[in-house]
């Protein structure tokens, strides 16, 4: 496919950072209309997936955007690639795996809200635990995911950062409508703490966590 | 034998205190000068020392002045009341860091009395000239900007167009921190909507840099119509975010408490799709 030629080649030549971020957007356009799985659609994938190591935010959103719109295909090749050294990097990828809700992205994100050292992986994750789809999980699958999720969301809660704080509240308040009752009251629960002021810190927490409340009753 | 301190290396209060007391290294007087402000330190004899080292002749030397600069840092971190006429002393000192230093703290300490000292100085002739090798103006006048915004926002002292009218100048300066320390201070002041528009058009500054500063200045000013312009810039969504809670925590023009209003609930649907 010609058009495909001219984006890669167009990323690949790209002399400034305006010219890259267009030639981003242009690609990550056409990416999720590529036939889902062929190896055209691979290529532009694993192309948007290197421009998160670009150093180049404009890029980095494009590319995120476009992965997201490739939904499942993109999950795949963004768990190969997975650059360990990039902080970056790292943090667009979990950012595209929290949008996609895809449920091979769960180890991603339990890891990253216990342990990744960038605020900003955290807060992907913590958003994401929110907002896997659990619609093509069986029974068993489905209560174990969900048992990761709550416990992820809860440590997100409690994190030294206020904007993962807030990340989790939105994640809860998705999770939460979502659930059986024993996971929305746990929800319940979380949110209730975080909308305190002698528990949370963050003018802007709390008001989140009380719409969220608001929501669920 | 001197015990060897090797820079960097952690320190308690009492160590910094005595650091600070001590004459015969300049920088290790530096060194404890940002450390107690950094820290916060509550000690009773931190302000005094602060004091004492902010207190130099025109003629000092290089290394007293750097002690002095440090000093007049941390007084405004620990908004330290008893450093106002001191700070407003330091704003004649011939060197133009200490001058910046003493700005910007005066601006932390949100003193109304700051003000006029702090006008006279940015009003200078040669205020907003390069001076020397070109690196400095005349008058630290970004600082000195900044500053008399953030009292003004802090007291919410109430200005007039006689006030405004001198700072208008600085929007034209040649160096892009002075124009835009210009339009901050006078959306503070006035909460006039032109001159929010200076920091808008930088939100698509070709370069990095000019777009993180401008959404970090909208963000201090509180400046609420502009967080869909905020929410759209291409920069790190982190620093979308610190700017859009600054507005819904702190805007510029506030109707009784922040509570879930229409507004409010747009600006958190805003940070939402930022995460």
């Amino acid at each position: 496919m010609n058009l495909l030629k001219d984006l890669l080649l167009a990323v690949q030549t790209a002399a400034t950072a305006d010219s890259l971020v267009d030639a981003t957007r242009d690609l990550a356009a056409i990416c999720s209309d590529l036939p889902a799985n062929s190896s055209d659609q691979l290529t532009a994938i694993n192309c948007l997936i290197e421009l998160l190591s670009a150093n180049n935010p404009g890029a980095a959103v494009a590319a995120v955007d476009g992965l997201i719109a490739c939904k499942t295909a993109a999950v795949q090749p963004i768990l190969n690639n997975l650059d360990e050294h990039n902080y970056g990097a790292r943090a667009w990828a979990v950012r595209a795996l929290a949008q996609i809700g895809d449920p091979r992205g769960l180890a991603v994100l339990q890891r990253a809200i216990e342990q990744d050292i960038g605020p900003s992986v955290r807060r992907a994750a913590a958003m994401g635990l929110g907002h896997i789809k659990l619609a093509e999980l069986s029974p068993e699958e489905k209560l174990e995911t969900m048992e990761i999720c709550l416990a992820g969301l809860k440590l997100g809660c409690a994190d030294g950062e206020w904007i993962v704080r807030y990340a989790a509240v939105v994640g809860l308040e998705n999770f939460g409508r979502n659930s059986a009752s024993s996971f929305a009251q746990a929800c319940l629960l979380l949110l209730q703490a975080r909308s305190q002021e002698a528990i949370e810190e963050a003018p802007v927490v709390r008001l989140r966590a009380a719409q969220a409340l608001a929501a669920f009753s | 034998m001197d015990k060897k301190i090797l820079p960097g290396e952690p320190i308690n209060e009492v160590e910094a205190l005595q650091r600070l007391q001590q004459q015969e290294d300049p920088s290790q007087r530096c060194y404890a000068a940002w450390w107690l402000g950094r820290m916060r330190s509550q000690h009773p004899d931190v302000i005094p020392l602060l004091l004492k080292a902010l207190e130099i002749k025109p003629t000092a030397t290089e290394a007293a002045i750097a002690v002095a600069r440090s000093a007049a840092r941390s007084l405004g971190k620990l908004h330290a009341k008893t450093a106002l006429a001191p700070l407003i002393q330091a704003l004649l000192h011939p060197d133009h860091g200490l001058r910046e230093a003493a700005a910007r703290s005066l601006g932390e300490l949100g003193d109304s009395k700051a003000i006029k000292p702090l006008m006279e100085r940015l009003l200078l002739p040669g205020a907003d000239e390069p001076v020397g090798n070109g690196l400095h103006l005349g008058e630290p006048c970004e600082a000195l900007l900044e500053a008399i915004g953030q009292i003004c926002i802090t007291i919410k002292f109430e200005t007039n167009q006689d006030f405004q009218q001198p700072l208008e100048r600085f929007l034209q300066n040649k160096r892009p921190v002075v124009a835009s320390a210009a339009s901050r201070a006078l959306l503070q002041i006035s909460g006039n909507p032109k001159w929010a528009e200076p920091m808008l058009a930088l939100l698509e500054h070709p370069q990095l840099q000019m777009r993180r500063a401008a959404l970090m200045d909208l963000g201090a000013c509180g400046w609420r119509p502009a967080a869909e312009a905020i929410s759209c810039c291409l920069a790190e969504n982190s620093l979308k975010l610190i700017a859009l809670r600054n507005l819904v925590e702190q805007p510029l023009i506030i109707s009784g408490s922040i509570s879930l209003g229409a507004r409010e609930q747009q600006l958190l649907a805003l940070m939402d799709k930022l995460l």
